[in-house]
């Protein structure tokens, strides 16, 4: 993709964000000046970004909205609901179109006629200043805003334009004679200068060049541009000057240019996480090797263990900067459903508010990566099935409008996802019978589940509980996608539904991916890795607690009856008989299944990687880890392979 | 230059720039008084600032001491 491209795509849903959290704080107070002037100030940023491709629509739709901004900033319009609607309409459409460059690299045929419908949006006489023609290229430089932050205090008593100069004298001025600092000297009513190295940095002292000139110089004036001109006419080439508006909001902007930004490809925090899991393999071999010298000389064997308690520890604290690296915000993943949210419900003809709390929380890339599809799917699920039309509501004596939240917290290790909705929730009863005429269970094992179990059934293939299907949940994605998405990020899923109050969807998952806790089992004569989190427990019981039921065997286990699988048979291998027979217990759908194993072996720290060629067609297997000792350890998924 | 502190005098050409730079890598951790400068050369100015040394005393000339060494005030 082209670079420039690339770039808009990150930084038009950045400035989207920040005019969408804008909308929202003046939506609630409409006096807020800040949020305005942020607004303002994304919209015009926005718009001198859409002007670098071929986006005449969109550059049209946000000059209207700009304008219309400008007004509310002077006090010529007020910024009542049909004004904030109108713009979350613009801010939806160019997020739209956002998404269409993305996959099709242009704007479709419709763009005009998008355009005009949202300005057709723009009522009141402020829209008759939206119309006037576009002038001039209007993009403000970076570091005239840099400058008028750093400089607020010098400005704060001056009304009026402002005219900004950046002075980047030849490197060679000082041959000529020229004094770069007697030309800036020169400048009428000059408010602030500031001199800073050209090239982002001074160079150190063992490479400076005394006679060549490597500063900037900028400032800014009050006097008026032609007098700022006049000042700097002998090296006019080498001088910018830009008219500046000052923004009252300025004072609030430092923390987000001071905060120094990265941007950096994801494929290369990838490697380093890569490389890393790498050493912390190698490092593994450290401890067998003491182990070996030992046996020869112990004087060694200490002398190693003390180097590698101190390569441990350097590579702890790698681990701990590199997870620190791959962790983002969840902000920018959950982005767009504030939008979808809005076209769900227009779709469906009903009035949701979706509140998200929490998004500022860091998780792994992988997970945040990983997280929308299944949100998004239990968002329409919520919107579509869950909260009732607006008549229904008010009949059952609540709000017209539907309410979502997305909530997400930490525990410990791991973060907790809630989409709670407070529609008309699930009937058991329903599930049960819906589970038995889809031929997933006999009606009376269906009425033998109780009700936490029967709202489980949702998440079972080939299971929906649509009444009619609709175009947006009828995409031949189930509740079972939702579970299978959420369970490969190594995460859970719950349900809790009340009739009438509405539905709870808890998902878990652990917060850093890196490396993996696994416990290693014998089965069948080979070893294999199981993730800890995804073991509830390991026993030991006597043979003759084996209950033969059915055609399987089944277990007691804390007063519940479990059913217990061999692990061996599972992976097409004879189990050995052990006495007493070692269990471990997961969790597969809700459900604990106890599988039996030959063994239980060292719990260790694990870099796996996702199974890949033929792996990856196998079910149950969850990735394979490389062993200090350089063997390939099968990690096994096992809600995949109980399943 | 009197111990570790290198005074700058009067007016600081672009050739003193030179001189400048070598003293203080001659003598890094020196300190820079400016409270003698009536006049300072941007090619003096972009050493002070590269190299950072400790800077006493406010210079004579009150461009320079507003608009370009300003944190002196403090002192």
């Amino acid at each position: 993709m082209d670079e420039l491209l690339e770039q808009f795509l990150i930084e038009g849903r950045d400035l989207i964000a920040q005019a969408s959290a804008d909308l929202t704080a003046l939506a609630r107070d409409p006096a807020d000046r800040a949020a305005l002037d942020g607004l303002f100030r994304a919209i015009h940023t926005l718009k001198g970004s859409v002007a670098l491709f071929d986006m005449a629509p969109a550059e049209r739709m946000l000059h209207a909205a700009e304008s219309l901004l400008d007004g509310v900033r002077k006090g010529q319009a007020a910024a009542d609901t049909a004004l904030t609607d109108a713009l979350v309409a613009c801010i939806d459409q160019t997020d739209r179109w956002i998404e269409e460059m993305e996959r099709t690299g242009a704007l479709g045929d419709d763009a005009g006629r998008d355009a005009d419908r949202v300005v057709a949006g723009f009522t009141g006489e402020v829209a008759a200043a939206a119309t006037a023609p576009l002038v001039g290229p209007v993009a403000t430089p970076d570091w005239t805003s840099d400058l008028l932050v750093r400089e607020r205090a010098a400005v704060a008593d001056v009304s009026g334009p402002l005219i900004a100069f950046r002075y980047t004298p030849d490197a060679d001025c000082f041959f000529r004679g020229e004094d770069p600092l007697a030309v800036a000297a020169g400048v009428p009513d000059l408010l602030a200068l500031a001199i800073s190295p050209r090239d982002g940095a001074w160079p150190d002292a063992a490479t400076i060049e005394p006679f060549a000139c490597f500063s900037v110089v900028e400032g800014l004036s009050s006097a008026p541009i032609d007098a700022v001109r006049t000042a700097f006419r002998l090296v006019s080439d080498q001088v910018v000057l830009v008219e500046v508006q000052q923004l009252s909001a300025a004072p609030a902007a430092p923390e987000r240019v001071a905060r120094d930004v990265l941007r950096v490809d994801a494929a290369r925090v990838d490697a380093l996480a890569d490389g890393l899991g790498g050493l912390l393999v190698a490092i593994n071999a450290l401890a067998p090797l003491a182990e070996k010298a030992g046996q020869v000389d112990r004087t060694l064997a200490a002398a190693i263990r003390t180097v590698q308690a101190g390569i441990e520890r350097a590579a702890t604290d790698l681990h701990a900067s590199v997870d620190a690296v791959r962790s983002v915000p969840l902000e920018p993943a959950l982005r767009r459903l504030p939008r979808l949210a809005r076209e769900i419900a227009a779709d469906a003809g009903k009035s949701v508010s979706l509140t998200i709390i929490g998004e500022g929380l860091e998780v792994d890339r992988q997970i945040a990566d990983g997280l929308f599809e299944p949100l998004v799917h239990l968002l329409r699920n919520a919107i579509d099935h869950g909260i009732e039309p607006p008549e229904k509501r008010i009949s059952a004596g609540k709000p017209p409008e539907g309410s979502v939240t997305l909530r997400f917290a930490r525990d410990g290790d791991m973060i907790v996802a809630v989409l709670a909705d407070d529609g008309g929730g699930i009937d058991p009863d329903m599930i049960r019978a819906k589970a038995a005429a889809r031929g997933l269970m006999t009606a009376d094992a269906a009425d033998a589940l109780d009700d936490g179990a029967a709202l489980r059934l949702i998440f079972l293939p080939g299971f929906s509980t649509a009444e009619t299907v609709t175009e947006l949940s009828g995409r031949g994605v189930g509740m079972d996608a939702v579970r299978m998405a959420v369970e490969r990020m190594r995460g859970t899923i719950a349900i809790d539904s009340r009739p009438g109050e509405g539905t709870q969807f808890h998902l878990r998952f652990p917060a850093s991916a890196l490396t993996t806790r696994l416990l290693v089992v014998e089965a069948g004569g080979d070893r294999y890795g199981v993730a800890l989190d995804q073991v509830v427990e390991t026993v030991r019981v006597d043979a003759g607690a084996l209950l033969p039921i059915g055609g399987g065997t089944a277990c007691v286990l804390r007063g519940r009856t479990v059913p217990v699988l061999s692990l061996a048979a599972l992976l097409g291998r004879t189990e050995r008989e052990t006495a007493p027979a070692k269990l471990l217990v997961t969790r597969a759908s809700g459900e604990a299944v106890a599988l039996r194993v030959d063994g239980f072996a060292e719990r260790i720290d694990m870099l796996v990687r996702p199974p890949v060629g033929m792996l990856a067609a196998v079910p149950g297997v969850g990735g394979s880890a490389l062993m200090g000792d350089g063997a390939v350890l099968l990690v096994l998924d096992l809600p995949g392979l109980v399943a | 230059m009197d111990g570790d502190i290198v005074f700058l005098e009067g007016r600081c050409t672009a050739e003193d720039a030179e001189t400048l730079l070598c003293t203080l890598q001659d003598h890094p951790g020196s300190a820079v008084d400016l409270s003698g400068v009536r006049r300072m050369h941007m090619a003096v100015v972009q050493i002070v600032l590269a190299l950072a040394p400790t800077l006493r005393g406010v210079p004579a000339d009150p461009f320079l001491a507003r608009n370009i060494f300003p944190q002196i005030d403090l002192l």
